[in-house]
């Protein structure tokens, strides 16, 4: 058990500054997501965590200890892979005690922390096979169970269910709450998922080119993210964005539409510009809204997904680009529909749950 | 699970299905390769065995004899003494080259500087012809003459008799053979040690695993099939070597370095006793088979990375 924090970290490769001073202080016991896209430097700051890469400026400490400059094997850390990083040429059991056997651990003690880790994971049956006998998902788990042996301050995972199918990968996630839930080890955790960062995380940071964009915990985000990245980002499928204006009591979009704000308009802005941010679940059908016509309707049972054109846009009429087609709406709803592409409904946003953003530095006004 | 059944078993099945008796019509097409076969490999073995059975001196009567030429190895001083020369020259020729070839290789997997131009320069005793070497190294072997023993002058060590005395001659042409094939290991270890998958060693670095604990338990695990062929490799070379021996010192001093390729080669074409010769060649291809056997069987219990590793 023990703390993590993270103070003003920063890595570079030569001139490329990858990671430009980070802090994140992580608490006793908690499950933190790093997520962002592929090359924010989650992954780097990860193995700078575990050991694995120099830190080039700022410190980490494990326990209030400044871990800098200590190997790996004295972080006391655990770490889980994404190709699970297995020792092909051993069993599953001495995969599993092979940080134990280096430390000399009486034997006894390893066979019960292996059978232990093994009845956790259900892992008992194939200790005696070798890596290469097993799925992707039981290698995931004996990466796991290498991991619990040890008994670690800190957990460290790197993408681990990123190589796994998607059934699986949802099963797993549970299978790691779970497994937290359990031994309540602090732990952080490295995806691209922004679902299994809001599914799993008790924290979550968004990061983007090195920085941090955003520290809340999932809903916290949901609700009130602190910038189009961060809105744009967490969310499936991802919110969407109105550029316009704001004027007197409600928003101008760029077509001349009419988007209520609920009477939330920020001081001195009329006529300023801005970007409406509101999430497809938020919008309902109305007589006055806004005015799109349908373009492709994908049920899933569960829910509908529509994509819609507002009327008047660029976007429907021939020769629209992709900059247009980024005008396009996502609208998510609960009950089926009989709408068909061609269409038209009215729609519009629930203004209490709508964001206004700035359009040159992102944030939300 | 089928798919987990080793891959011999699995293409033995497959084979086994496939016999069926071959048509008549089919049989010409095996004439040419069975002529091959038959005439250079299967006459000269069933000829020499039975030279073997044979009292054959070149220019006078031949006789059968049976099983007495293979009696007559039994109480052989000379043969008794070449077989241990032969084993000990082959089991330091092997693992010499062996440890250094590996040790070559793990600095080659390196970020050396210059890497390529000295990996290209520590091949080249591989290309060089057996006599050349050997005669170079006769001349480097010179107690008076030699480079050797003045470079020993140089740190202070005393000539040495190298080739020319009983004792020391064996260990000097494991010299020779150990520079001349040490580059051989190091190229099949390399290519051993590329293969090797780089993830294992980051868990190992968190799991706490010194530099030496990597090499011991994930490197030298990981490489032993690689191994294993080298081995292979270098006790068929070792055994069969001729040229450097019979160039550098033609068995000599006396016959302290006669393996039994040389004393093979001086009864038959020396003493020319064809018959008794035979038999020597006959009990060292026995030797070779059996060797090879067991080889070739440790290689396949040490592949981790193949089959189901039982």
């Amino acid at each position: 058990m023990a703390s993590v924090s993270i103070r003003n970290v920063r890595k570079s490769y030569g001139p490329v500054e990858i990671i430009k001073g980070v802090s994140i202080d992580i608490r006793d016991g908690e499950f933190v997501i790093l997520v962002g896209p592929s090359g924010c430097g989650k992954s780097t700051l990860l193995r700078m965590i575990a050991g694995l890469e120099e830190i080039s400026g700022g410190t980490i400490a494990i326990d209030d200890r400044v871990v800098n400059d200590m190997p790996p094997k004295d972080r006391d850390i655990a770490m889980v892979f994404q190709n699970y990083a297995l020792y092909p040429h051993m069993t599953i059991a001495d995969n599993m005690s092979f940080a134990l056997r280096l430390k000399n651990t009486a034997k006894s003690e390893i066979a019960a922390k292996v059978e232990r880790a093994a009845g956790i994971l259900g892992l008992g049956p194939l200790l005696d096979r070798f890596p290469r006998q097993l799925s992707g998902g039981q290698r995931q788990r004996v990466a796991m169970g290498r991991a619990i042996v040890r008994d670690p301050k800190v957990f460290l995972f790197d993408e681990p269910l990123s190589n796994l199918d998607a059934k699986l990968r949802v099963q797993m996630r549970t299978e790691i709450k779970e497994m937290h839930q359990r031994l309540k080890t602090t732990t952080v955790y490295v995806t691209h998922d922004q679902i299994e960062a809001m599914t799993m995380a008790d924290k979550i940071v968004v990061m983007h080119d090195g920085i941090i964009e955003q520290v809340g915990a999932p809903l916290d985000l949901y609700d009130n993210p602190a910038n189009m990245f961060v809105a744009g980002f967490i969310g499936s499928p991802a919110m969407n964005f109105i550029p316009g204006s704001i004027g007197g009591d409600g928003f101008t979009t760029e077509d001349g539409s009419r988007l209520p704000l609920g009477g939330r308009v920020p001081a001195a802005s009329d006529g300023r510009p801005a970007v409406y941010g509101v999430r497809p679940e938020h919008f309902r059908l109305a007589d006055e809204g806004l005015a799109a016509e349908v373009v492709v309707v994908e049920p899933t049972g569960s829910e509908t997904q529509m994509v819609l054109r507002p009327l008047g846009s660029k976007a429907g009429q021939a020769g629209a680009g992709r900059e247009d087609r980024k005008r396009e709406l996502t609208w998510v709803l609960r009950e089926r529909t009989g709408a068909r592409p061609g269409e038209v409904v009215r729609i519009a946003p629930d203004p209490a749950r709508a964001h206004l953003f700035n359009p040159d530095t992102g944030l939300r006004l | 699970m089928s798919i987990l059944t080793s891959s011999g078993r699995v293409a033995g099945a497959a084979s086994v299905g496939r016999t069926k008796r071959l048509r008549p019509s089919y049989w010409p097409f095996v004439v040419p390769a069975l002529i091959v076969v038959v005439g250079v490999i299967v006459f000269p073995w069933v000829f020499t065995l039975w030279m073997s059975a044979m009292e054959w001196r070149i220019g006078e009567e031949q006789r059968f004899v049976g099983l007495q030429n293979y009696v007559r190895l039994a109480t052989d001083v000379r043969f008794l003494e070449a077989m241990a020369h032969t084993l000990v020259y082959t089991a330091l020729s092997v693992v010499a080259p062996l440890v250094l070839g590996t040790a070559a290789a793990l600095a080659f997997n390196t970020k050396l500087p210059a890497r390529g131009l000295l990996r290209g320069i520590f091949v080249m005793p591989m290309m060089a012809t057996p006599v050349a070497i050997a005669l170079v190294w006769t001349m480097m072997f010179h107690p008076q003459l030699g480079v050797l023993n003045y470079l020993l002058s140089q740190i202070g060590i005393g000539p040495l008799q190298w080739v020319y005395h009983p004792s020391t001659v064996i260990l000097s042409l494991v010299l020779v053979e150990t520079w001349q094939w040490t580059p051989l290991v190091m190229l099949i270890v390399l290519g051993g040690l590329a293969s090797l998958p780089t993830e294992p060693y980051e868990s190992a670095q968190i799991d706490g695993a010194t530099a030496w604990q990597r090499f011991r338990y994930l490197t030298l695990p990981m490489i032993k099939p690689f191994l294993m062929v080298a081995v292979i490799i270098r006790s068929i070379d070792a055994l069969k070597s001729f040229d450097i021996l019979y160039t550098i010192t033609q068995g000599g001093p006396g016959t302290a370095s006669e393996t039994i390729n040389l004393y093979l080669y001086s009864v038959a074409f020396t003493y020319y006793d064809v018959g008794y010769g035979s038999a020597i060649a006959v009990v060292f291809f026995v030797l070779i088979i059996l060797l090879s056997l067991v080889l070739l069987h440790l290689r396949q219990r040490s592949a981790w990375n193949s089959g189901d590793g039982k």
